[in-house]
């Protein structure tokens, strides 16, 4: 597929009514913004500094509408496009979709969304982490709908879903190879870094990683959290209208640095300090995410160093454990 | 799909005082609701959200189901001010319950303290129906004062069938169902003697856990034959949001009810 085709197949796919959100290179940060012109739309390196997390998990929805008892499910979900996702953050989404596979919200706003990714991952390790490669088996192991490999100029189509097959077809494109999802876990086995992280952080609680490091620099600020594309942890509450009887049930972003996410009726909290909170987050990415479904809860992006206020340097922590 | 956070619609048949400070709400239950010692609900009262409610009535009353409730935060605050015939939503029941199978083979010794009360009462009511499948149980029951105790009017049947021993932290001196002793719980231990080689049922604060878990490691009690319910703040109640976890649990899942060899080695579990 050449570049023009690639704009056109955009274009195409805003015409059939898909809202389609890609990274765009701005000043000081690439972003993920509202694709207006197909024509700007271009395939950019750089990660962009929120990722497509909003878009499958957004920082607030609706999840029922209720009326003085009666509460009647919402899913007021747009077709949405989300172009140009790295390998790195597919890992994300492939977690994603094993965590929320029950939620009735996350499944129906997958159904209307289209995952384009790319190919072009960072080389920094700032940005990954784990050391990623695009590599010959690494697509069946990633969920997407239709994946561009980037080839001097061109782009060879990979498809992942019969979606993303049909939409292709539909656009008069047939010269696509399909690929058929195999899990998350490659045939070798367990991603050992998994297991070494894993393994350590269960066996050993290092104070002076914990209390004397992290836990004393920490200032909970949960920046990590909302820029993570793994985290999901989440509150729900209701808002009620301010006339009538009626209002809603709404799920929203929840991060485990605030103060009351462990607190419990009678004002006991059982993330009493800053280093038991920093230790959480990190056991949850590191021993609870693979003890449960076998992968790691981070995928190497670098994100969270990159907006710590104070630095902490997710690298240098997992290096001490 | 079913939807998980889907309530169902219970109504309210009878509302009585508890003690000085919760309340007795008996709920008419959905078809085919069960209830198991330590399980709980999710209570939710639109415009004011959702708690998980331990449930505390006898398992064999299929009609009808009771939480006692204290008045601690928004939901519970609004749950006391309504009435008989006034609906509320459930979702559940969920969690592990205690395993009170085991007292059939083995004596019991169910250790509560203030409010811990309340998820053990579905074993206590299965034990006292039932007296005669299950090998001998002992309850310690520690409160705070005469007028913190809960469940005072089921003490009389249930002393016939069951070895009840109660204790107040600081008693006021008033008139009670039961003789009391003085104290906090783990006194009873200095008084009473234990049934042979007993599994013991825990239910109450940490602090309460990390007294009664050392006296019963002193009295050579397996890690194994120790099981307690954790209490945690929890939004989903089916295993998602992560605010009840410990270690790689969700309490809301694999608990509340724990054995101490589960839980003896994570950090900050009681």
């Amino acid at each position: 597929m050449t570049h023009s085709e690639l704009q056109q197949f955009i274009a195409f796919l805003m015409e059939r009514g898909w809202t389609v959100f890609a990274p765009e290179k701005r000043p000081d940060e690439v972003v993920y913004t509202k694709v207006e012109d197909a024509a700007k739309v271009r395939l950019i390196s750089e990660p962009p500094l929120h990722s497509f997390k909003r878009f499958l998990v957004p920082p607030e929805e609706t999840l029922f509408e209720y009326k003085k008892d009666k509460m009647a499910e919402v899913k007021k979900m747009e077709k949405q496009v989300i172009f140009g996702i790295n390998p790195v953050d597919l890992k994300a989404i492939v977690m994603l979709n094993q965590i929320f596979e029950r939620d009735p919200w996350y499944q129906e706003r997958m159904r209307r969304t289209l995952i384009i990714g790319q190919s072009l991952i960072p080389e920094n390790a700032e940005q990954n982490l784990f050391q990623v490669k695009y590599e010959e088996d690494i697509l069946e192991h990633l969920q997407f709908d239709i994946f561009l490999e980037v080839q001097r100029g061109k782009y060879f189509v990979y498809t992942g879903s019969e979606e993303g097959q049909k939409i292709l077809e539909d656009f008069g494109y047939k010269n696509y190879e399909h690929i058929a999802y195999a899990g998350p876990i490659k045939e070798e086995g367990l991603d050992p870094a998994m297991v070494k992280y894993r393994d350590a952080l269960r066996k050993n609680y290092k104070k002076e990683i914990w209390e004397e490091d992290v836990g004393a620099r920490c200032i909970e600020c949960g920046k990590c959290t909302l820029i993570c594309p793994t985290c999901f942890c989440f509150d729900m509450k209701d808002q009620p209208d301010l006339v009538g009887e009626g209002g809603t049930r709404k799920r929203t972003w929840g991060a485990c640095f605030y103060n009351d996410f462990s607190e419990v009726a009678g004002g006991h909290k059982f993330l009493k300090t800053t280093a038991e909170r920093i230790h959480f987050w990190y056991y949850h990415k590191f021993v609870r995410i693979p003890d449960q479904i076998q992968i790691m809860g981070c995928v190497g992006c670098g994100r969270c160093a990159k907006v710590c206020p104070v630095n902490i340097n997710i690298f240098k922590v997992l290096a001490a454990l | 799909m079913k939807n998980p956070y889907q309530t169902e619609s219970v109504k309210i048949t009878k509302i009585e005082d508890e003690g000085s400070r919760s309340r007795l709400f008996t709920f008419a239950a959905p078809r085919g609701f069960k209830v198991k010692s330590g399980q709980f609900v999710e209570v939710s009262l639109p415009g004011f959200g959702e708690a998980p409610i331990s449930l505390c009535s006898d398992p064999s009353e299929k009609k009808k189901f009771e939480l006692c409730v204290r008045k601690a935060g928004m939901v519970t605050g609004a749950l006391h001010k309504m009435k008989v015939g006034d609906k509320v939503g459930v979702r559940g029941p969920y969690g592990r319950p205690f395993p009170v199978e085991i007292g059939k083979k083995r004596n019991l010794l169910l250790v509560a303290g203030g409010l811990g009360l309340e998820p053990l009462r579905p074993a206590i009511w299965e034990i006292v129906k039932n007296r005669e499948q299950f090998q001998k149980v002992q309850i310690f029951y520690g409160a705070c004062d005469e007028n913190d105790l809960l469940f005072a009017k089921n003490y009389d049947e249930w002393k016939k069938k069951i070895d009840l021993h109660i204790t107040l932290d600081k008693p006021k001196g008033a008139k009670t169902p039961v003789a009391c002793g003085v104290g906090v719980v783990t006194t009873l231990f200095d008084h009473v003697k234990l049934y042979k080689r007993p599994v013991a049922f825990l239910c109450g604060p940490p602090v309460m856990y990390r007294f009664v878990i050392k006296k019963l490691k002193e009295l050579n009690f397996d890690d194994s034959d120790i099981f307690l319910s954790l209490e945690r703040r929890m939004h989903c109640g089916v295993g998602v949001c992560n605010h009840c976890a410990v270690g790689s649990f969700f309490v809301c899942q694999d608990g509340p009810v724990f054995s101490w060899a589960e839980l003896k080695d994570i950090k900050g579990a009681i």
